[in-house]
């Protein structure tokens, strides 16, 4: 769980390489430390995901989950150490970068679904490409966020307003917006969390699901113990320690 | 580039579509507060426009002494009759020695509400002229203004109406007449628009000082006569109440109609005066100077000038209160979208959250508040565009209001 490191062909997406070679995992980070005016500290430990692996990070409320995704996502800058995702050094970057970094590489996932209001399904899955000038707008776009509607089974209300969906529903369109721009890295901050607990799995199953098949790197902060077994591995944070 | 302001007012458009009570009610907002002062300010240019053109018909208005106020609205707009007449023979004193010519107006009479004016057709050698048909000619025939025609239900030449009763409670007052119509006239964009134009005779049977009926004797009406005066040329009958009296000059009868008393006693409520040259606009004015003088004759133009020194006065202070009140609308609208910006900030901090630079997202919300602006400009553009059409409303009013 750091970076960079060797892997051997069978576990590698460059398999036809017949010799080994040296790949970087898709998401790594070093042991980092954060701090806040308040006085919280949050310190992790080193870890490092490669694509379409999965890891749950678990810790009671305010224990730093949301914090550390921020830090994944290049929102938060740590104190100390260092991030790297999608073969650059996010902790490194400009600001700009980590922009580019969040609107195009790196998928996310909210509590409370994040999405806008005033635009349909549709829309608010194709919201990111009109957040940056990197990503265009265009026919095959369209055709992979109503591929990814399906897929979560929204097919038939891709033209719904916001309001008119269930809680399911929403947390489904923001799965769908969040692996829209094919990103390397989905992170995922208590996406069952506002869920009735019939949902909750099924929606965890589905990011779990979509992340692999998108061959994303998954993070998903959590609190609900019942998730936890889907995932390759887990992070416990708040006295905790990787497994 | 392109992109990006396609996006911007994608995002802009849908959240204003999505908000579109708040949209519209902070667009009307802004076009009304940004229209008004534009409209008041066209409005009066306007009036004052419409004012001055029609001073210019009427060199000297001849009327009883009293309210100028009165006589030139009431014979120039047509607003009111003068509370005071003349005679027509009074027009003698301004048309001996040849120093001017005077167009009588007698006004006070009006057919489905809209005045009816009683003149000569010397009134229109400087006013409208017929689009359709020909002038009037003997009683009961009338020409009404374009405006008017479109008013009565697009009445043309052929068509008949009856002029309104002055009221129920009025038994010696105007009583309805037959009018038939002679001709349209083209619009001129003056009072005349408004108005069905008469001859003085006409104006005169309607108040009732002219007549037809039968022949007193050879009516078959019980009480139409209620005795005999003998002459030397046999026995005259006297008509009784009951003798039918003809309301309309139709069927080739105007002929029969008739006056009693001389016509020179007649009343008539102002006179246009038409002076022969400068000098004996001087003569004129000079001889209606007296104490004693129970006319007066004016100068119109002098007369709305000084109205609309007063309607400016007015509008001076009308136009620093709309444009005060049009400053603290338009920052309330400015306070109301910003607060309806911060009650997005979920959203917008979304939109940052996914990627969106500061720029790209004030561009957003630009977008809004320019569109939001530009509606509101739409607004205010109607508004001061239709503003010309309430110009005769503030005519009225200043006639009303003086």
């Amino acid at each position: 769980m750091t970076e960079p490191r060797s892997t051997s062909p069978a576990n590698s997406t460059a398999s036809a390489a017949a010799a080994p070679v040296l790949v970087a995992p898709v998401l790594a980070a070093t042991e980092l430390v954060f701090r806040r005016s308040s006085g919280f500290t949050l310190s992790t430990p080193a870890f490092a995901l490669d694509a379409g692996e999965s890891l749950a990070v678990r810790g009671p409320s305010g224990s730093g989950k949301s914090t550390l995704l921020a830090l994944l996502s290049g929102e938060l800058l740590p104190a100390s150490g260092r991030v790297f995702a999608a073969g650059s050094e996010i902790t490194a970057a400009s600001e700009s970068a980590r922009r580019a970094y969040r609107a195009t590489r790196c998928g996310q996932v909210f509590q409370t679904f994040e999405l806008v209001a005033s635009l349909d399904v549709l829309a608010n899955v194709l919201l990111p490409f009109r957040l940056h000038g990197s990503l265009t707008l265009d026919a095959a776009a369209a055709a992979h966020a109503r591929e990814l509607l399906a897929r979560v089974g929204l097919a038939d209300k891709q033209h719904r307003a916001i309001h008119a969906l269930s809680h399911g529903e929403r947390q489904r369109v923001a799965i769908a917006r969040a692996l829209v721009t094919r990103p390397r890295i989905v992170l995922a901050d208590e996406p069952t969390g506002n869920l009735d607990p019939a949902l909750k799995r099924a929606i965890a199953e589905l990011l779990l699901h979509e992340a692999r098949t998108a061959g994303a790197a998954l993070v998903v902060a959590t609190h609900d113990e019942s998730i936890l077994p889907l995932f390759d591995g887990m992070l416990a944070i708040g006295g905790g320690a990787p497994q | 580039m392109i992109a990006l302001l396609r996006h911007a007012s994608y995002i802009a458009a849908r959240s204003l579509r999505h908000s579109w009570k708040r949209s519209a009610l902070l667009a009307i907002v802004l076009g009304v507060s940004l229209g008004l002062p534009v409209a008041l300010t066209t409005l009066l240019a306007q009036a004052s426009s419409d004012m001055r053109a029609r001073a210019s018909v009427a060199p000297l208005l001849l009327g009883a002494r009293g309210s100028e106020a009165d006589l030139v609205f009431g014979t120039l707009f047509f607003a009111a009759q003068p509370a005071r007449g003349l005679a027509m023979r009074d027009l003698a004193r301004v048309e001996s020695e040849s120093l001017a010519t005077a167009v009588p107006i007698a006004v006070g009479a009006t057919a489905r509400k809209t005045p009816v004016v009683g003149t000569t057709i010397d009134y229109f050698a400087a006013a409208a002229r017929p689009a359709h048909g020909r002038m009037f000619a003997t009683i009961g025939e009338c020409v009404v203004g374009a405006n008017a025609a479109r008013a009565l239900g697009g009445i043309k030449p052929g068509d008949r109406f009856f002029t309104d009763p002055a009221s129920l409670s009025d038994l010696a007052g105007v009583f309805p007449l037959e009018l038939t119509v002679t001709g349209v006239l083209a619009p001129t964009q003056s009072p005349d628009d408004g108005a069905i134009f008469v001859d003085l005779r006409t104006m005169w049977t309607i108040r009732g000082l002219g007549h037809r009926h039968d022949e007193p004797a050879q009516s078959a009406t019980p009480g139409a006569v209620i005795g005999t005066v003998p002459t030397a040329t046999g026995d005259n009958k006297i008509a009784g109440e009951a003798l039918p009296i003809a309301r309309s000059a139709a069927e080739g009868v105007a002929a029969d109609f008739h006056f009693h008393g001389s016509t020179d006693d007649f009343p008539i409520d102002g006179a246009i005066v038409r002076p022969a040259d400068a000098k004996a606009q001087a003569i004129l004015l000079g001889r209606f100077t007296g104490k004693d003088e129970r006319l007066q004759l004016m100068r119109p133009d002098v007369f709305t000038e000084r109205v609309l020194e007063r309607i400016f006065g007015v509008g001076r202070v009308l136009g620093a209160v709309a444009g005060a009140i049009a400053l603290l609308v338009a920052l309330v609208a400015a306070s109301t979208f910003a607060l309806s910006i911060r009650l997005r900030a979920d959203e917008l901090a979304l939109m940052r959250r996914l990627g969106a630079s500061r720029g790209r997202v004030a561009l957003f919300i630009a977008a809004e508040a320019v569109a939001l602006v530009f509606a509101g400009l739409a607004i205010a553009v109607t508004i001061a565009a239709c503003t010309p059409l309430a110009a005769p409303l503030v005519l009225r009013a200043a006639s009303g209001g003086l």
